[in-house]
């Protein structure tokens, strides 16, 4: 079944050259938009490499050093230029590639975000399902307020105390950072995630360290999804619930579990992917204030503080990096439109 | 329901942050040491190109100097590098005698030739450090001509203008431009005439007590010991430094023991540890100093009745006491404390009524409405607040800008401001000129000669009396008069109600493990671990 949803229909190429053209555009704009903001806002990269007291002539030399002296569309051309040729420049305040730099980071959100999505989705559903079939009942109000509490409640709180909790009374977590720091630097990246990585060579004590470390963090940015997957999967539940088709299945006489999973759940699954890939997507946007809780050398914390510091080789790596994450998320998600719902082939 | 579980949240807040932190302590292992510090500012470790005290920090474990400034008294010179040094009669040529037998991390001999070539690179890269150098007149072009080697144990350096040598020999000792470099290894990773710029960027090549492993920026730095060390093999094996910018997650881990050393940890952290017996809370005193400037290119401030005013409308007692303890102490003359030259304390105090007299006789009788910029971190944003008061009681109407660094110093630069909350002032060489150079000298105030690394060009403040005792002061021998014409600058600044006013001399706070052992921070950051232990 899904793979002939996935088999291209008459007229496919032309609608996938079309969606290409389209998402090159966005992107496009996107980078535009970037680097013409990023270059009227009042922040001087050059003052970050020089320092506050640096002279005059080192200001204006690195100022030429970094190509400010250029027309604003000179600076973009050239910089679509290198990009079209797959290099995304050096950060403007290291000097290091920004492919290299985001090489490091993005891994280590990534495996966060994957594990707080893995949670946030495994727990938000059936919780989501549990409150809808429960509307009205002690078990749909405990859910809500969950709900509440853990949407509302700033995730930066979540971290402080989960890390006084579960790190500093338990031990039971790791502090800050991916891994113990006498495990630091023991491990050479290969897939950049630490824990396929110590996996990998077998370095079952830093996987054990590794573990402990993103656990939290992974627990707490989960708690944050969770939340906001059973509010919405409990809403989408309650609509099919009131349907006719769902009366007529009762009537005929089937379980109620058949009723709820087999005929109700079924029928919001397409909603869903598109929440949970956008929380995904969210995630991996980066979640810079756990990240900054937990010395968490990630995604978001590389993008702030180049931000911050007006490094714009390493926010427009960042943000074209974004903008290809939602895209992908959203080809993903109509892909498996058409698996879930036959309507949409 | 919801508020019985608002109820329950603010109880368990409640009790997690009454009672005692940590039952449970964890230990770094006996011959490492952990420290936990914001890299944010750390953007390269090349020592031409180095910004921030971090990187001096960590170029002083990796690299060596020439000559080193004590780290209990920083006016004391200790030979290093150099074994002995000699001043001409002139006071214009410093000849070094270079230590035999001294080898770099890559094995290769350290000569004469490696030190004229590292400080004539600073020069010809002309980055952030090459600044102090030209300040004493070097240049990229007679680099080569005043900093040479002529065998390799000697390396002579001249002077191309009339300073005081002993400054010199400050920045030698306290610059991260001062740092010798390996030049073989360096230009085997020359690229396209960058003098190993990029590569240094991220390595080192140096002959220091470690060795650089891996630097991940905003993650962590990690060195391990040099066994080849010429003063010895350190006694850490292993030193590891972690980016780490909350500072109650921080607290956490000294608290623990996960990690040795705390850096920038906020005053209610610092003070919150100052009862556990586990932990040891030290200040050292940087050169630097906290002041509120006012742009005397606005014609308000250009009165020296107007500036009276605002100095008198600054709450120094206020501030001290409140808002800068572990941050600074009181300090009220553009000359750093603890010289021989700095004059005590003029004992400025905010006195309100003085301040509407003086605007009144300026012809603000009413106040003015002006603009505070200020950084938007601590303590700066509490003193623009303070300030904002104050001044409000004499009827300025100041509203408060806050930024980034680069956004507040870069409209100092650009002499676009009215009133700035800031930190500044050299500092870094224990010498009276730095402070003045920095703060207070301006030789020429056009807008067109863009004397950006003078804070008395950047508030227009320009004396030309003044500058003639600081010139005078810098190339005088005899120390007892030059003492006297540093005093007289200060005096005059005073009198002449200088733009930037001092209020509070930098300290800097840091959170250590008891356990930790022979750890001194030093005053101009080249804080060294060589010598550092764990007494377990």
């Amino acid at each position: 079944m899904a793979v002939s949803a996935l088999r291209l229909p008459p007229g496919g190429l032309q609608r996938l050259g079309r969606r290409l053209g389209t998402v090159a555009l966005t992107l496009l704009g996107l980078l535009a938009l970037t680097f013409f903001i990023g270059r009227v806002m009042p922040l001087d990269p050059v003052l970050a490499v020089v320092g506050p007291d640096a002279d005059q002539s080192t200001y204006d030399q690195v100022f030429k050093r970094m190509g400010l002296d250029q027309p604003m569309y000179v600076q973009f051309s050239y910089y679509l230029n290198d990009l079209l040729h797959g290099d995304l420049g050096n950060a403007l305040l290291t000097g290091l590639p920004v492919v290299g730099d985001i090489k490091r980071v993005f891994p280590a959100t990534m495996e966060l975000a994957t594990m707080a999505i893995i949670l946030g989705t495994c727990i938000g559903i059936p919780l989501g399902v549990f409150a809808a079939t429960r509307r009205g009942k002690m078990g749909d109000h405990v859910v809500r307020v969950i709900s509440l509490f853990g949407y509302s409640t700033p995730v930066f709180w979540f971290g402080m105390m989960g890390l006084l909790v579960f790190y500093a009374w338990l031990g039971w977590a790791g502090g800050a950072g991916r891994v113990d720091l006498a495990y630091d630097g023991l491990i050479t990246p290969v897939t950049g995630f630490l824990l396929i990585d110590s996996a990998m060579l077998g370095e079952w004590e830093v996987f054990a360290s590794a573990f402990k470390h993103l656990f939290l963090p992974a627990c707490i940015l989960g708690l944050h999804s969770t939340a906001y997957i059973s509010r919405m999967t409990r809403a989408f539940m309650l609509a099919q619930l009131s349907q006719e088709y769902i009366l007529t299945a009762r009537v005929k006489g089937l379980s109620e579990r058949t009723v709820i999973w087999r005929h109700a759940f079924r029928n919001i699954l397409v909603q869903l992917l598109t929440i949970v890939a956008l929380t995904y997507g969210n995630l991996l946007e980066g979640a810079v204030l756990i990240e900054t809780v937990f010395a968490w050398p990630g995604f978001g914390q590389y993008l702030t503080s180049s931000l911050l510091l007006g490094d714009m080789n390493a926010v427009m790596g960042c943000v074209l990096l974004i903008g290809l994450i939602f895209v992908f998320l959203n080809l993903l998600a109509d892909a498996l439109y058409q698996v879930f719902d036959p309507r949409t082939r | 329901m919801k508020v019985r579980t608002t109820l329950k949240a603010c109880v368990l807040a409640l009790a997690l942050t009454t009672a005692p932190y940590s039952s449970i302590h964890a230990a770094t292992p006996a011959d490492q040491m952990i420290i936990g510090m914001s890299m944010n500012n750390l953007l390269s470790l090349d020592p031409a190109a180095a910004t921030g005290l971090d990187v001096a920090t960590i170029g002083a474990n990796l690299y060596d100097m020439l000559v080193e400034l004590d780290a209990k008294d920083p006016s004391k010179l200790v030979p290093a590098l150099a074994e002995s040094w000699k001043i001409s009669d002139d006071g214009r040529t410093i000849t070094f005698v270079i230590r035999k037998g001294t080898k770099f991390q890559s094995g290769n001999p350290l000569t004469a030739e490696d030190v004229a070539w590292s400080l004539q690179r600073v020069l010809k890269l002309n980055m952030a450090l090459a600044t102090t150098w030209k300040s004493y007149g070097f240049t990229a072009q007679n680099a080569e001509k005043f900093l040479r080697a002529p065998d390799a144990q000697t390396f002579v350096m001249e002077l191309p203008e009339p300073t005081d040598p002993k400054l010199v020999l400050y920045t030698l000792g306290a610059s991260p431009s001062a740092f010798i470099l390996d030049r073989k290894k360096v230009m085997e990773n020359d690229k396209n005439g960058d003098l190993g710029n990029a590569w240094l960027t991220t390595h080192a090549a140096g002959s220091g007590p470690f060795k650089l492993d891996d630097w991940r920026a905003k993650d962590s730095l990690l060195m391990s010991r040099f066994d080849g060390y010429w003063r010895g093999a350190p006694k850490l094996r292993r030193i590891i430094m972690r980016h780490m910018t909350e500072s109650q997650s921080m607290r956490l881990m000294i608290e623990r023991g996960d990690i040795d050393l705390a850096v920038g940890m906020s005053v209610s952290d610092i003070q919150a540890l100052k009862g556990n017996k586990d932990v040891a809370i030290e200040s050292v005193k940087r050169g630097t100093i906290y002041y509120v400037a006012v742009s005397m290119k606005d014609p308000k401030f250009a009165d020296k009745r107007v500036r009276q005013a605002i100095r008198s409308l600054i709450d120094y007692e206020g501030i001290n006491k409140t808002i800068m303890p572990h941050y600074g102490i009181l300090h009220q003359r553009p000359v750093q404390s603890g010289l021989s030259a700095t004059l005590s304390n003029p004992g400025h105090k905010l006195d309100v009524p003085s301040a509407k007299k003086l605007l009144a006789e300026a012809g603000h009788p009413n106040g003015f409405k002006t603009t505070i910029r200020v950084l938007s971190d601590p303590p700066f944003m509490n003193i623009a607040t303070n300030l904002q008061s104050t001044l409000a009681q004499a009827g300025i109407e100041a509203s408060v800008i806050s930024g980034t660094g680069n956004q507040i110093y870069g409209a100092m630069r650009d002499r676009s401001f009215e009133i700035i909350v800031g930190r500044g002032g050299g500092g870094a060489e224990p010498h009276p000129h730095s402070s003045l150079r920095a703060l207070a000298y301006n030789p020429d105030n056009r807008d067109e000669a863009k004397l950006t690394n003078f804070q008395g060009w950047r508030t227009s403040f320009f004396s030309p009396e003044l500058n003639q005792v600081i010139e005078k002061a810098e190339v005088e021998k005899d120390p007892i008069k030059q003492i006297t014409l540093y005093q007289d600058a200060q005096k005059i600044y005073d009198q002449q109600v200088g733009a930037i006013m001092p209020i509070s001399q930098m300290i800097e706070t840091e959170v250590k493990r008891k356990d930790v052992r022979n750890l001194i921070s030093h005053p101009s950051a080249t804080t060294r671990f060589r010598e550092v232990y764990k007494q377990r």
